[in-house]
């Protein structure tokens, strides 16, 4: 599903050469739940980012689903984004002047589906969320917990074979970052969608089928492909 | 409809309706004083032009212009030449003019005029100088020892607002003495003075054909000109067409063609300034919608961002963008059209008032739709460059940056 081999990300700050990354080797099969955990600045977010075609790295290969994508042009990779990654930020990432069911919307235009079907489609998601009440408030009429589930219900609404989702939870409360990981795990497990979550949260780690941990750029430890509870 | 278009009206629409309404209406109340600005001077060109056109048609050369041919200096035979003329389909009435060079003398004053010897019957039918009489009366038809002066002839008591020489403001009743070109000396009676704001007609003198035998000493047959007005229907051009088939000889000019090459000069130089003014209101828009499209696309970098992240291609985000442009332009145009038919209307109660006559800015539709095609050219192009420029900005800095 996902093979990347020695990813290297380099920035500079200044005259000081930053190494998020600095030689990472992973492969993750279709249909696992893998958290990748580490303290902050381990480089989880950036690889995070560069799995999901939104960075490039300084070196190092990423082939998903057997399409080499740092081969591909801009245009597409906007594609693959489309058709094969959903994506969820830590700070959700709304397109302010649409709505919540307008967001979720969105990417099914994009794909070609009428309006009809994606709004569908679109309410649908969101009452899996349980935001089929809210649907045509603006991200700024909702709360974090809120605009997270909406965050969620876009990057599935295309049916994505890869999941990523960046410390969807950060902030969120206890009992909506519980909803937010169970439906992870209800899709991973019911939809056999491959998700790749970052997270420090010990309590998380539970609904994780692997757990990869990183450390100053690289890999320090990839444990368990043991089955995602439900 | 094309898939990246229906996002981009999706998208666009969203954001016009959601965005800053206060910022639309500023952006569109900018577009159309543009728009308004792009068309004023153009109409008023326009109009100009049309009132010179209506003062040489009405005062100088009718529809037509018969001229002696090259080399002569009159028409011969020039009432059997009325006859050919009066008989041509389209001609509803011909008229011979003879001018003939004249010293006026009043209030101790001298002008230099041509004198136009005319048959009022004839000329009221091709001319409108009869329905212009400042002062006094037009001829009724064979008057004798009588003279009809242009307002610029006439003058004023004060010489001082003078344009040209004058008689120092005579008046309808006074007596005037015409020394001719041929030495013959007579007094006249001013019986009216006529002001046609057309500089050339107003700087002239009229008397009757029989007013000139009698100066010539005998029956006049010959003429410097024939004035020939054409029936509404008919083109002076096929009008010119049938005279020449009809067998007349001298020189046959429209009104148009008649148009000396001076005041051609001067409508291309009204052109050129025309299509300065509209450089600098093209301007105008390009630096409106350059910045508004700058300034909107700079505050949602975060979002483009966000849209491309999600797969949303950027040519779709640049067309959301065009979209919106074309909104603002398409609003503002119409608010231009609205300002411009204000005009109109105001300008027809109360046109503007020139030396040489009322000008009616005159708003022509070929000129609105050209300016507008103009207006939206520049305003996508404007409008493309920053939103192509800042959808180019690699996801995350873009992201970070908002």
């Amino acid at each position: 599903m996902i093979r990347v081999e020695g990813l290297r990300k380099t920035y500079r700050m200044g005259n000081v050469e930053v190494r998020a990354l600095d030689g990472v080797t992973l492969e993750v099969t279709r249909g696992e739940f893998v958290g990748i955990t580490g303290p902050s600045g381990s480089g989880k977010s950036t690889l995070l980012q560069l799995v999901g075609l939104l960075d490039e790295p300084t070196a190092g290969s990423i082939s998903i689903q057997g399409t080499d994508v740092l081969r591909l042009s801009d245009d597409e990779r906007t594609l693959f984004r489309l058709n094969r990654i959903g994506y969820i930020f830590q700070d959700y990432a709304l397109v302010p002047d649409l709505t919540a069911l307008e967001n979720v919307v969105l990417p099914t235009l994009a794909r070609g589906a009428t309006e009809r079907d994606g709004t569908d489609r679109a309410r649908e998601l969101l009452r899996l969320v349980g935001l089929g009440e809210r649907t045509d408030h603006l991200p700024a009429e909702l709360s974090g917990g809120e605009q997270q589930r909406i965050a969620i219900a876009r990057a599935l609404v295309n049916e994505p074979a890869l999941l990523l989702a960046d410390e969807p939870c950060a902030n969120l409360d206890t009992r909506a970052s519980t909803r937010v990981l169970d439906l992870f795990a209800s899709i991973n497990r019911e939809l056999g969608q491959t998700v790749l979550m970052v997270s420090h949260e010990e309590s998380h780690r539970r609904y994780f089928g692997r757990i990869v941990r990183l450390q100053d750029g690289v890999i320090v430890d990839d444990t368990g492909t043991k089955p995602s509870p439900g | 409809m094309l898939e990246r278009e229906r996002v981009a009206v999706y998208l666009a629409s969203r954001s016009l309706a959601r965005g800053s309404r206060t910022g639309l209406l500023l952006n569109v109340a900018i577009i159309s004083l543009v728009f308004t600005n792009m068309i004023l001077l153009p109409s008023i060109i326009s109009g100009s032009v049309e009132l010179f056109n209506e003062q040489t048609i009405d005062y100088q050369t009718s529809d037509i212009q018969v001229r002696p041919s090259e080399g002569e200096q009159y028409i011969g035979r020039v009432g059997t030449l009325l006859e050919t003329i009066n008989r041509v389909p389209g001609v509803r009435r011909a008229s011979a003019r003879h001018a003939i060079g004249a010293t006026l003398l009043a209030r101790n004053r001298s002008v230099s005029v041509p004198i136009t010897a005319l048959n009022p019957r004839d000329e009221v039918e091709v001319t409108r100088i009869h329905e212009r009489m400042k002062d006094g009366e037009f001829f009724s038809g064979g008057e004798r020892g009588e003279i009809l002066v242009g307002q610029y002839v006439a003058g004023n008591e004060d010489t001082r607002r003078d344009l040209f020489a004058s008689l120092g403001g005579v008046r309808v009743g006074e007596r005037c003495t015409v020394a001719f070109a041929n030495g013959v000396t007579r007094e006249y009676v001013i019986k009216g003075i006529y002001e046609t704001r057309s500089y050339l007609a107003d700087y002239t003198a009229l008397v009757t054909w029989e007013e000139l035998e009698s100066v010539i000493g005998g029956p006049v047959d010959q003429a410097t000109e024939v004035l020939v007005r054409t029936d509404r229907a008919h083109d002076p051009a096929v009008v010119k067409r049938g005279l020449l088939e009809a067998g007349v000889q001298e020189e046959v000019k429209t009104w148009r063609e008649a148009i000396t090459s001076t005041v051609e000069d001067s409508i291309e130089t009204f052109g050129i300034i025309n299509g300065i003014s509209m450089l600098v209101s093209l301007v105008i828009a390009v630096v409106v919608i350059f910045i508004v499209i700058t300034i909107k696309a700079m505050n949602q970098r975060r979002q483009i961002a966000i849209l491309k992240a999600i797969g949303i291609h950027r040519g779709v985000i640049i067309r959301s963008y065009l979209l919106q442009v074309l909104v603002i332009c398409t609003l503002g145009t119409i608010g231009g059209l609205v300002a411009v038919g204000a005009l109109e209307v105001w300008f027809s109660a109360h046109p503007l008032v020139f030396p040489d006559g009322e000008l009616v800015p005159r708003f022509e539709p070929a000129a609105l739709v050209e300016n507008a095609a103009w207006l939206f050219l520049v305003s996508l192009v404007a409008g493309y460059i920053p939103a192509w420029r800042i959808t180019r900005e690699k996801i995350l800095s873009a992201m970070r940056a908002g």
